[in-house]
This record gives C-alpha cells, sequence and structure tokens, in this order.
C-alpha cells in the first residue's frame, strides 16, 4: 500500500513519517516513534487509554488516522516531563497514590494536563466530568480526582500533599 | 485492532468533496471525527474502499442564525453546540443531548454532529467483531436473512441510537444535503427510511452538509436514559418542543414529541404530541397522559437489541417523556 | 510498635514515577529484533468436533512464518491440580466454547497475520451445546468432556455438626435462592505475551500474571524441557483481579509459534478476546436455608450451591469452595452443610475473581437482613450477634487468630451515622451494610512458601530478589518499604529484582491475598538475617554487643547511645575487607495443614490469617426509573498492620468501585446461543469516574501475630462486603430484598412495582 508522508509536531519536536491510510494514530506514536506511553485498552474510543492531545485537545488516538493528524501538534504522556523534571500534575499523581497498575495513567493525564490548561483549580465535580472518558479498574477513581484538583494548588487539608516531601 | 485497507483522500473544498463523491458513489465514506465510522470499519462492518475526510473544510463547521433559523454545519463539533449560547436558548434540547454523547474527550474535536446523525443503527447482535458474527448465520444488516433480536422478523430491526438525532427531530431541524451541482433539503422526519440496513434515506454521493432548526420560540428539552453516566448510548431517549400560545399565556399551542433509541429511526409521536395541544402549561396529568400514549405507540416498534430489558425500555418511554414535557413546560412558564 | 521509619507511612509508590512518564514497559510495548505478530484461530462454535484443519493455505502465504495447530502439541494437557487436566491448549478433537483455541499464526506483521488466519480452513460437525448450569446437569446430549455425565465437573460437600438436628430446634427458619450472571475482569491491560526461544534452548516469556512460577511449571512440562530453561520475566502488568493466575494457552502457543519459526512471537488480545478468553466470573445459583435461636443465633445453615463452570475446569476446586470460605469465616454457624457443585457448560473458561460469589455473599446478609426483621434486631446488633471473634475455629477448622470484626462494625457504623439513619430515611433513601472475611492464601502445597534474596552491593544499597509479582496493586512497594526498614535504608537504596523465574525463588503469586504475608514476610526475614551479619560487623567496630544495635537512615547505631554510629556503607566495605560476604537468604511457610485438600478433605488450617471488612453504603433510588444514585460508602477493614495506608486507601476504593459499584449494580455479561453480547468497554459497563461516590476509609489494625509488621491482607475483603453492602442499601431503600443480582434498574423498578401492587402492603 502506497505511504504518504506526513508531518507532526510531537512533544514539541517536528517529525516526518510515512504512513499508510489505515495506520492510526496509536499505531504511529507506538510503532513508529516508540511512544509507548499512550495504550490500546478498547480500540474502539471508549477507555481512554491511548487519549492524546491534538491541538491542545484530548484525542482518542485509536481512532484517529495518522493522516487526519497531518501539521498538527500532539502531545504524549512522554512530552508532560521536561526531561526529568516532572509536571506538577505528574508529580500529583505520584503523592496522592493515583497510580495503581498504570495502564490507564497516561491517558488520564492527558485528559487532566488538557482540563487543567484551561481551567487550573477545578472542583471536583468538574474534573469527574473531565475525566469520565478514562476508564480505570484499579483505583475507584478517587485519588485520581484529588490528585487532579490539587495538582496546581498543593492544600494543606489534604493530607496527600505533603506526602513523600 | 487493525484497520482494513482503503484510500485516504483529503478534498480542500466542499466542491471537490462532492466531486469526490460524485466518482466513488458508495464505494466512499465521509470521515468527520470518525466515532462510529473507524470503530466499524475495525469490526469489520464496513469495507469503504475511499474515506474522504472533511478535515480541511472548515467551512462545514459554523453556528449562526438568520433571524428565522439557526444553521449549523455537519461538521461542527458537539463542544460548539453545548457551549453555544444560542442553541441554549433557543433549541435547549439539543444542547442537553450532545452534552450527552460520549464523554467531554469526544465532544471536543472527534464528535461532530453530522456524524451524530449519521451514526449508523445499533443492535447488540450486530455490532460485534467479525469472529463473533462468524460461526452463525448472519443477520439482515449483515448481508442475511435472519434477526437475531426478533424471532422470524423478515427485515432488520436495528435501532437508531443518536442523542442528536432525537433532539434535532423534536425540534424540527431539516438537513440540507449536497451533491455535485445541487443540493436539496429534507426534513429531519422524511429522512427515515424504516429500513434497519439503510437507514437514511441519503444517495451515496450526497453529503450531509447543514442541519437548520427553525426559531419559533418554543421551548424545548432532552432526556435519556443509560446504564451509565458517559460513554453510553441511550437505550431510551425523549426529545420535546413545546411551543405556548401567542395570544393565551399558560397555555399550549403545539408540542412535539419524539421517541429515540427505540426503533429504526426517531419516532415523532404524533397522537402524544397533538393530545396537548390547548391544554394548560401547569397540567401534569395531561402531561402524564401524552406520555402514556408516546409510550403505547413507540413500544410496538422496539426490540431487545440495545442491552436492557425490552420491558424496562417500554415502560421508560412514558418517564423520558413526561419529563422532558414538564422541563420543557416549566422553561416556557418563566 | 509505631517505631517504624518506613513501614506506616503514607510512602508514595516506587513504580509510579516510571508509570506517570509513559515509561513503565507493559508486554505489549515490548519489541524484540526480527520480531512477528502471532495470532490464534479461535471456535466460533460453542461446541463442534473438529473434523478436519487445513492450514496449506495460511503456510502459502508470504510472510507467513509458522502455522500451528493441536497436532503440534502432543496433546498435552493443562488443569491447576493432577486430578483437573482436562485442557488441551489447542483444541484436536472438540471445541468446546466460542473461543476455544484451534490454531496459532505467527507472520510478520498484523495484516498478514490476519489474512492467514481467514486462510486456515477448519471442518467442524457442530454438537449440541449447554449454556446454563441447570441445563448442562439436564442435558441428554454429549457431555463436554466425556468423563463427566451430566456435565457435573466438581462437587464440594462439607457437612459439620447436626445440621438438621438442629433445623428442627430453631426458633425461625427460612430458605432463599439467589442468583446473579457471570462477572467479569476488564483489567486495563488486555492480554499479551512474548516469548522467545535462545540457541541453548531456553524459553524467555513476558506476560501478565499473576505468580511468574505458576507459568513456568506448565510451559516446562508441555515443552518437556528443565524448569530453569523457562524464563518468565519480569513486566509492568495493567492489572489482574484473580484473572491471571494460571497459564494461558496463548502463552504456550506463542511459545510454540516462537519455536517453529525461530524468532520471538508477540501475541495481543483484542479487547474481546481478553474478555471471551482469559477468564470470566462465574454465574451462579445459591440456596441458602438457615435456622436461627430467638435471639438470632445461626444453629443451622444448608447451602447448595450451582456455579456455571464454562467448558474447562481451571480453578474449578478452589472456586466452587471459596464463597462458602468467605462464609464461615465471617460468620458462626452452629452447623453447617454445604454443596457446591461446578457444572462444564459451553461458555468461556472461569476463573477466581475479586468478587468471586457475590450472588453467594450478598445473598447471605440479605437474608440475615430478612431474619433480622423478622425477630426485631437491628442489621447492625444480628450481624454482632453472628459474625467470627477471636480464637474461634472455623467450621472446617481453621483456627482464625487476629481478629477485628466488631470493630470494623462499631467504626463503620459510628463513620457513616449508620444508627441515625436506619429506618429514618426518607423513601427510597436507604442504608445497608455488609461484612465479610477473606483468607490469607490457601494451601499450595509445594508451592506454598516464598523465599529471599538480599545482597549488599559495596557502595551500601541493597539488592532484594523475591518472586513476588506486582499486578498493579503496588507490591514492588510494599518489598521495598518492608526491605528498607528491616535494613535501615532508604527505599531508593533497595533494589528489587523480582518476578523472575530465573532469578528467583518459588512463590505463591499475588492472587489468594498472600503477597504481603507470605512474600513480604520472606522479604522481612531475609533483611533480618542480612542486618544481623552487618550488626555482627558494626559490633566489632564499635565495640558494643550486636543486640544493642539498631540500623536506621543508612547508619548502624546503639539504641541508647545514638551519637555512637557508623555508615551502612561502611559496614558493607569493612565486612568485604574482612573476607565476608553481607548477603543473607530468609523465607517463610506458612503453618498450614498440608493434609487439607479441596474436594477430598476439606478440614484443617487453612491459612494463617484472615481479614474483615465491613462496608456501609447510603444510596438514593429514583423509584420512577430504577436508577441508584450512591451517595457515599464507608470502606472499613481489619488488615492487621497498615503498612502504607496510602496504597491500603486505594485499595478499598477500588474495591467500592469493583465490588459494589460495577459489582452489585452495573457489570453483567449478556449471551446469545454462548455468544457474549458485552465483550466490549463499551457494552460492558464498568463504573466512571462521574458514577463513583464519596468514600470514607476507615483502616482497623488487629496486628496480626503471624504477619509481616502484623500485616494481613487489603485486596478483597472491602471489594466482598461492598457488594454486600451495595445489595443491603438498594434492598432498604425500596423495602424489597432483593434476590437477583446485579440490581439493575429494571430489576429494581419491577420490585418497586410488585411491592405497590401487594394486597397488604406491609411496613419493611
Amino acid at each position: 500500500m502506497e505511504k504518504i508522508k506526513i508531518t507532526l509536531t510531537i512533544n514539541d519536536k517536528l517529525r516526518e513519517v510515512n504512513v499508510a491510510p489505515n495506520d492510526t494514530l496509536l499505531e504511529v506514536l507506538r510503532e513508529k516513534f516508540d511512544l509507548t506511553g499512550s495504550k490500546e485498552s478498547c480500540g474502539e474510543g471508549v477507555c481512554g487509554s491511548c487519549t492524546i492531545q491534538m491541538d491542545g485537545k484530548p484525542v482518542r488516538s485509536c481512532l484517529t488516522l495518522a493522516l487526519e493528524a497531518d501539521g498538527c501538534t500532539i502531545k504524549t504522556v512522554e512530552g508532560l516531563a521536561n526531561g526529568d523534571q516532572l509536571s506538577d500534575l505528574q508529580e500529583s499523581f505520584i503523592n496522592h497514590g493515583a497510580v495503581q497498575c498504570g495502564f490507564c495513567t497516561p491517558g488520564m493525564l492527558i485528559s487532566a494536563d488538557a482540563l487543567l490548561q484551561n481551567n487550573p483549580k477545578p472542583d471536583e465535580k468538574t474534573v469527574r466530568k473531565a475525566l469520565a472518558g478514562n476508564i480505570c479498574r484499579c483505583t475507584g477513581y478517587a485519588k485520581i480526582v484529588d490528585a487532579v484538583c490539587h495538582a496546581g494548588s498543593p492544600d494543606n487539608q489534604c493530607p496527600d500533599c505533603k506526602t513523600g516531601q | 485492532m487493525r484497520l482494513p485497507r482503503f484510500d485516504y483522500l483529503g478534498p480542500d473544498t466542499l466542491d471537490a468533496a462532492l466531486e469526490l463523491l460524485a466518482t466513488h458513489k458508495e464505494e466512499a465514506k465521509i470521515l468527520a471525527g470518525g466515532t462510529d465510522l473507524v470503530v466499524r470499519m475495525k469490526k469489520g462492518l464496513l469495507k469503504p474502499k475511499v474515506l474522504i475526510s472533511l478535515k480541511a473544510l472548515n467551512e462545514l463547521s459554523y453556528i449562526k442564525e438568520d433571524g428565522k433559523e439557526i444553521k449549523i454545519g455537519a461538521r461542527t463539533p458537539l463542544a460548539d453546540i453545548i457551549a453555544s449560547d444560542l442553541i441554549q436558548t433557543q433549541a435547549n434540547a439539543l444542547a442537553q443531548a450532545c452534552e450527552k454523547v460520549g464523554a467531554i474527550t469526544l465532544q471536543h474535536y472527534r464528535g461532530t454532529i453530522g456524524g451524530n446523525i449519521l451514526q449508523d443503527n445499533r443492535c447488540f447482535h450486530y455490532n460485534q467483531s467479525s469472529f463473533h458474527r462468524s460461526g452463525r448465520q448472519p443477520c439482515h444488516k449483515d448481508g442475511g436473512k435472519i434477526c437475531y433480536a426478533r424471532d422470524e422478523a423478515d427485515r432488520c430491526n436495528s435501532t437508531c441510537q443518536s442523542d442528536g438525532a432525537t433532539a434535532l427531530m423534536a425540534l424540527g431541524a431539516k438537513l440540507t444535503l449536497a451533491s455535485k451541482g445541487s443540493a436539496r433539503t429534507v426534513n429531519l422526519e422524511d429522512f427515515y427510511t424504516s429500513d434497519g440496513i439503510m437507514p437514511f434515506a441519503m444517495e451515496s454521493h450526497e453529503l450531509l452538509k447543514e442541519i437548520t432548526i427553525p426559531l419559533t420560540g418554543a421551548k424545548s428539552a432532552y432526556h435519556r436514559l443509560a446504564y451509565r453516566s458517559a460513554i453510553d448510548y441511550p437505550v431510551v431517549c425523549a426529545g420535546v418542543l413545546l411551543k405556548p400560545s401567542d395570544t393565551k399565556k399558560e397555555e399550549i399551542d403545539d408540542v412535539r414529541i419524539v421517541v429515540g433509541a427505540m426503533s429504526r429511526s426517531p419516532l415523532f409521536l404524533a397522537q402524544a404530541s397533538s393530545s396537548l395541544k390547548g391544554k394548560k402549561l401547569s397540567d401534569i396529568d395531561a402531561f402524564k397522559t401524552a406520555a402514556d400514549t408516546a409510550m403505547n405507540s413507540a413500544s410496538a416498534f422496539a426490540v431487545h437489541n440495545v442491552g436492557a430489558t425490552l420491558a424496562y425500555r417500554c415502560e421508560m418511554v412514558a418517564q423520558m417523556v413526561f419529563r422532558a414535557l414538564k422541563e420543557a413546560a416549566q422553561a416556557a412558564d418563566r | 510498635m509505631s517505631d517504624y521509619t518506613i513501614i506506616g507511612k503514607r510512602m508514595p509508590r516506587v513504580d509510579s514515577r516510571a508509570k506517570v512518564m509513559g515509561k513503565a514497559r507493559f508486554t505489549a510495548d515490548l519489541k524484540l529484533p526480527g520480531m512477528l505478530v502471532g495470532k490464534i484461530k479461535r471456535s466460533p462454535y460453542a461446541h463442534a468436533r473438529i473434523l478436519n484443519i487445513d492450514t496449506s493455505k495460511a503456510e502459502a502465504l508470504p510472510g507467513v512464518k509458522a502455522v500451528v495447530t493441536g497436532k503440534d502439541t502432543e496433546g498435552v494437557k493443562w488443569g491447576v491440580f493432577s486430578y483437573t487436566r482436562d485442557q488441551q491448549f489447542i483444541q484436536m478433537e472438540k471445541a468446546r466454547y466460542i473461543g476455544d483455541e484451534v490454531a496459532g499464526v505467527a507472520a510478520v506483521d498484523e495484516e498478514t497475520a490476519l489474512e492467514a488466519l481467514d486462510l486456515i480452513e477448519v471442518e467442524y460437525e457442530e454438537l449440541p451445546a449447554v449454556f446454563e448450569s441447570m441445563e448442562a446437569m439436564a442435558s441428554q446430549t454429549e457431555p463436554i468432556h466425556e468423563d463427566f455425565p451430566n456435565n457435573i465437573n466438581v462437587h464440594v460437600n462439607i457437612e459439620t455438626g447436626e445440621v438438621d438436628e438442629n433445623f428442627k430446634r430453631a426458633h425461625y427458619v427460612r430458605e432463599d435462592t439467589f442468583t446473579a450472571p457471570e462477572d467479569s475482569y476488564f483489567m486495563a491491560e488486555p492480554y499479551a505475551v512474548v516469548a522467545k526461544f535462545d540457541y541453548d534452548g531456553c524459553l524467555e516469556v513476558w506476560c501478565p500474571n499473576g505468580g511468574p512460577h505458576m507459568k513456568s511449571k506448565p510451559l516446562s512440562n508441555a515443552f518437556k524441557i528443565p524448569l530453569h530453561q523457562v524464563k518468565i520475566r519480569k513486566i509492568a502488568i495493567g492489572g489482574a483481579f484473580g484473572g491471571r493466575s494460571e497459564i494461558c494457552p496463548a502463552d504456550y502457543i506463542c511459545a510454540l509459534l516462537a519455536k517453529k519459526s525461530d524468532k520471538p512471537v508477540k501475541i495481543e488480545f483484542t479487547r474481546e478476546e481478553n474478555s471471551i478468553a482469559t477468564r470470566q466470573g462465574h454465574a451462579m445459583i445459591t440456596t441458602h436455608k438457615t435456622g436461627v435461636d430467638k435471639e438470632g443465633r445461626v444453629l443451622a445453615r444448608e447451602t447448595t450451591c450451582y456455579l456455571d463452570g464454562g467448558a474447562y475446569v481451571s480453578t474449578g476446586p478452589i472456586a466452587v469452595s471459596v464463597p462458602f470460605l468467605s462464609m464461615e469465616q465471617v460468620y458462626r454457624m452452629e452447623s453447617v452443610r454445604y454443596n457446591g457443585y461446578s457444572l462444564y457448560t459451553n461458555k468461556p473458561i472461569r476463573g477466581m475473581i475479586r468478587t468471586h460469589g457475590r450472588c453467594f455473599a450478598a445473598g447471605l446478609d440479605t437474608q440475615l437482613d430478612m431474619i433480622a426483621e423478622h425477630l426485631g434486631i437491628d442489621p447492625v446488633e444480628m450481624r454482632l450477634r453472628n459474625v467470627r471473634k477471636p480464637g474461634e475455629y472455623t467450621n472446617t477448622k481453621s483456627l482464625v487468630g487476629s481478629c477485628a470484626m466488631d470493630e470494623t462494625i462499631h467504626k463503620a457504623v459510628v463513620t457513616s451515622g449508620f444508627k441515625d439513619k436506619w429506618g429514618k430515611l426518607p423513601p427510597f433513601h436507604g442504608i445497608g451494610m455488609g461484612t465479610n472475611a477473606v483468607q490469607v492464601g490457601f494451601p499450595m502445597g509445594i508451592r506454598g512458601g516464598s523465599q529471599s534474596f538480599i545482597k549488599f552491593n559495596e557502595d551500601g544499597e541493597a539488592t532484594v530478589m523475591s518472586g513476588v509479582v506486582d499486578n498493579g496493586q503496588g507490591n514492588d512497594n510494599m518489598l521495598v518499604q518492608i526491605a528498607a526498614e528491616e535494613l535501615g535504608l532508604l527505599p531508593e537504596d533497595i533494589h528489587l529484582v523480582s518476578a523472575d523465574t530465573e532469578t528467583t525463588s518459588s512463590d505463591p503469586g499475588s492472587y489468594s491475598q498472600v503477597s504481603t504475608f507470605v512474600g513480604g514476610q520472606a522479604v522481612q526475614i531475609a533483611a533480618k538475617n542480612c542486618k544481623q551479619k552487618l550488626f555482627e560487623v558494626a559490633a566489632k567496630v564499635l565495640k558494643v554487643k550486636a543486640d544493642t544495635l539498631v540500623a536506621k537512615n543508612r547508619l548502624i547505631f546503639v539504641k541508647d547511645t545514638p551519637e555512637k554510629s557508623i555508615s551502612i556503607k561502611k559496614v558493607v566495605r569493612i565486612s568485604l575487607t574482612n573476607f565476608n560476604s553481607v548477603n543473607a537468604e530468609g523465607g517463610y511457610w506458612p503453618k498450614v495443614d498440608m493434609k487439607r485438600e479441596w474436594v477430598s478433605n476439606p478440614y484443617g488450617q487453612m491459612c494463617e490469617a484472615f481479614s474483615f471488612g465491613t462496608t456501609i453504603v447510603e444510596v438514593k433510588v429514583d423509584p420512577e426509573t430504577g436508577q441508584v444514585e450512591v451517595l457515599n460508602a464507608t470502606a472499613c477493614q481489619d488488615v492487621g498492620k497498615a503498612l502504607n495506608p496510602l496504597v491500603l486507601e486505594g485499595q478499598f476504593e477500588g474495591s467500592i468501585a469493583m465490588g459494589g459499584q460495577g459489582g452489585m449494580l452495573t457489570e453483567y455479561h449478556e449471551w446469545k446461543d454462548g455468544r457474549c453480547l458485552n465483550p466490549t468497554m463499551l457494552d460492558y459497563k464498568v463504573p466512571l469516574a462521574c458514577d463513583m461516590p464519596t468514600i470514607k476509609n476507615i483502616i482497623v489494625e488487629s496486628i496480626e501475630p503471624l504477619g509481616p509488621y502484623g500485616a494481613k491482607e487489603a485486596g478483597m475483603s472491602i471489594a466482598m462486603s461492598a457488594a454486600q453492602g451495595y445489595a443491603a442499601a438498594v434492598s432498604n431503600a425500596i423495602g424489597v430484598y432483593m434476590d437477583s443480582f446485579p440490581l439493575t434498574p429494571d430489576k429494581i423498578l419491577a420490585a418497586i412495582k410488585e411491592k405497590k401492587s401487594r394486597p397488604q402492603n406491609k411496613e419493611s
């Protein structure tokens, strides 16, 4: 099948890659760029494990053709940290115990990161709604919601904000 | 899950897209957000040779009004509709419906209003993998002659679970279908074939371009029921439009009751709707009667094919209709 | 007791940094040079004789490197027990469920592999199939397995005390039947396996697993190679919940393809395959007949349970027993008779799930509430009169050591405000409680113990080797915490080598709530032994007795004169200079009754500890739609000792989601002629963030004398009691005792209507 060259800005780096029309963005990120942080769990846009940001908005990469992303800016979980320096959100996930098996974590972080960009101090209800498209089987969501709520503003009322310090 | 092979075409203008559609006809499918189409392709339910992407056609993404109608471009993301003041004040049922589709992370970009209307009918015997569908006779929608949802049914009983279409039908919306060199407008009610296999009265060279909603000053509401609060299709839903009388305040002039997720298309229920003509906005009993009438009319069409028991879904028609009526009446009374 | 530096602290997990960076590698993320894509051909028929398999077209397809069928397997059969070997890894004669493995292919890419699957021609003769327990027993057609007439696969019979006599003298007797269809694991990570054969015949395998040593032995048997040649490697695992404890046919098929093609092979399951071709929870029908005295104390109980066991036995004998065990562990019964049956059906294979036996357990509590109501006793008192007390024996003769069951009830009652709410809530607003107990491990023969090795490196840091696997619950962190605490190091000084069969000793695995108790304890003992060696060296240097020393914060010092100290690193170097190694081993074997056997002798000490949990749930039911809004849940468990409250709370919260919100309200499988209608995440309703209630966690510490630092388990008691609590709360809200789970809105609405239509609308 004929491959078509596309250009993507992935985690701030300009990349070119040849893709087939039936390559999904998830397949290209995982296989061509070794960005295996984004996961396939359901493969049909339900679970949110493959969520990446495309031009700042959370998108299911398993339902997105790579060709549709041509020219777009892509942010994956690997792009959240600045080198070894984790983002506040990532630190918050660690300190709040929001990570168990970790398979949903990349998609969860990307959805939460997109929320926080527009709303740095979201309330609990907003967070739950923003994460409604990301399924987690381990945590019951409580610690994930806590982690997102407190990511921007460590709150002394919350015991976990100080955990690990 | 790997997608089957196809050619990808990315026209820059609507005219170019229509030209491509005229060339490829039934071998082509239009790709907007892909949330329905790509999943069906992954399951082998659909094998188009060509996908024509609307990605570059920003000209199809807008919400505007001209005093008489609201016009929405077919590729408008659901998030824009949810956030629109115009829609919230003049066509609230649509905003409510769009808010229920998928989850926030699907509404931003991938989920479009056109895609929501044109999502294929569903059935839990049909929307399965190729493996699941092998080892048994194909059903009507899969090219065979059996219906697994209703014994001995001579035709497909798949269900239209579009939230958007149910709300839009209540709002009296029209669709503009464009094709190379021409365009036509069709009432949403007339857009359905009552054939579960090919539910839309639309030619393969046509493209859904625009949705128009008449500005009537009427109030609308949408209610739905699902087993989960997000990423779930409705198992029953209802949209209503309620127009108070211009002359006699507190009296109902006209009502449109539409029930979705119960049949091959959203059902406009004429009898239930007309029963409310001339009734008071506060006449709860009349709403109850109309809701029961709606339930009786809609139940005849339903089969057990989308999760939740059939009896329950039928019963819930009345509940959803009643709640939507009450909400619209309250909005009208303000 | 609270003198710990690291134990008991809210310590963020050591594995979470890699996970939030997207750098943790799961099986599907692996890429080996020359790796092929493997796919499995599955039977589309529920019950069919395999007449012929023609693979010639598939083999001829360019890009296909290997095709395997049952002929390549030498007919080896797998079973958890020597007496339950009923499953071939690739079927040769019969397919017994939709999804049964019939062939495998390996090709250069996924498209080619999928095309090759379609080119494999299998000729079947369809046979009559059975899909329900009762239907299976009554069936006159060819049994699913020829040695099992009427498809009765496993029968567990337990009887203690004078059951019939006690029923006669009981003040009140009632009998109720409770049912639930299959539930499912839906781990976030779909199953995947990578296999590779070396030039010297060694097999390396990466896959999600509940215990690497439980994978290596069957593979060694199947390939007839020594155990040391099977190397199960450590890999990040995306959840197990009891569903990944056994060998999976895909492991074998993947290895066989790797052998035949002489290339590494990776098989990734689709979500559908993960649902239908790994394991599912059992559908069950449970009848409890209970006789009580005037005070509501249980004198006699007769329980009969039919489990829809699916096409192969899997953990059958354990699965039939465990619901009974939970019951006898949490509730005292003067006498009891249990008959549990597992039936073969032409449905997917079943396994142990975190909420195994939801209809059994929720039914039990529902019936207790019914009896309590009849006697005019409130649910709290009813439980307090019947629950387990420390120092007692269970009916099957297990001594219960630490037990703070009462305390979990009292604390959950206070925190939830149960007493102020019970009977005083507005209509359709309810509150209910569930109590449960879980066995910490069970007899596993030679694989019942765990061993650990610890070696000090010359930089003063330590490497800990342990067979314990982390499925996502935090076992790695648990091991690091224990090692750091004992050795006096910081968590970052501990380097874990675990869950690798080449470098670690046998371990029971992480599926019987035993990782901390057995595996963690082995590390604790190894660390203590290692520390003793350090102390002996340090004692000479500091010129004190070794038993006056303690280790903390990388230092060894005299307990009463802390300024007298030496760094651990220095001690290590001195030791090495004096020709002494600084390493040690330690092992832990729970003292269980090795004669206890699931079917032939279900009596004797089961395990060394039991955990106890209470969950109280408050709900509002919409009387017009039957939909349930869960307002809050209070989870309280006697965990023995909380090694890490942060991790524990995560277990409680996940348990509420899986056992209660999902397990009791939305999760079940639907079928059409043996075809699973909801194998996907769209159609199987796992709860979402916006569905979950507020959760209050209460940790109770009974300090189990036999556990590491007093710890027991935290993964299951809340999941089980949540199921019971959710059921009780809904029943309380609608005034009808529900007997069919999960409690979907249609059932709730039907119950409300039925109650309304009753001629005498009795108060409840």
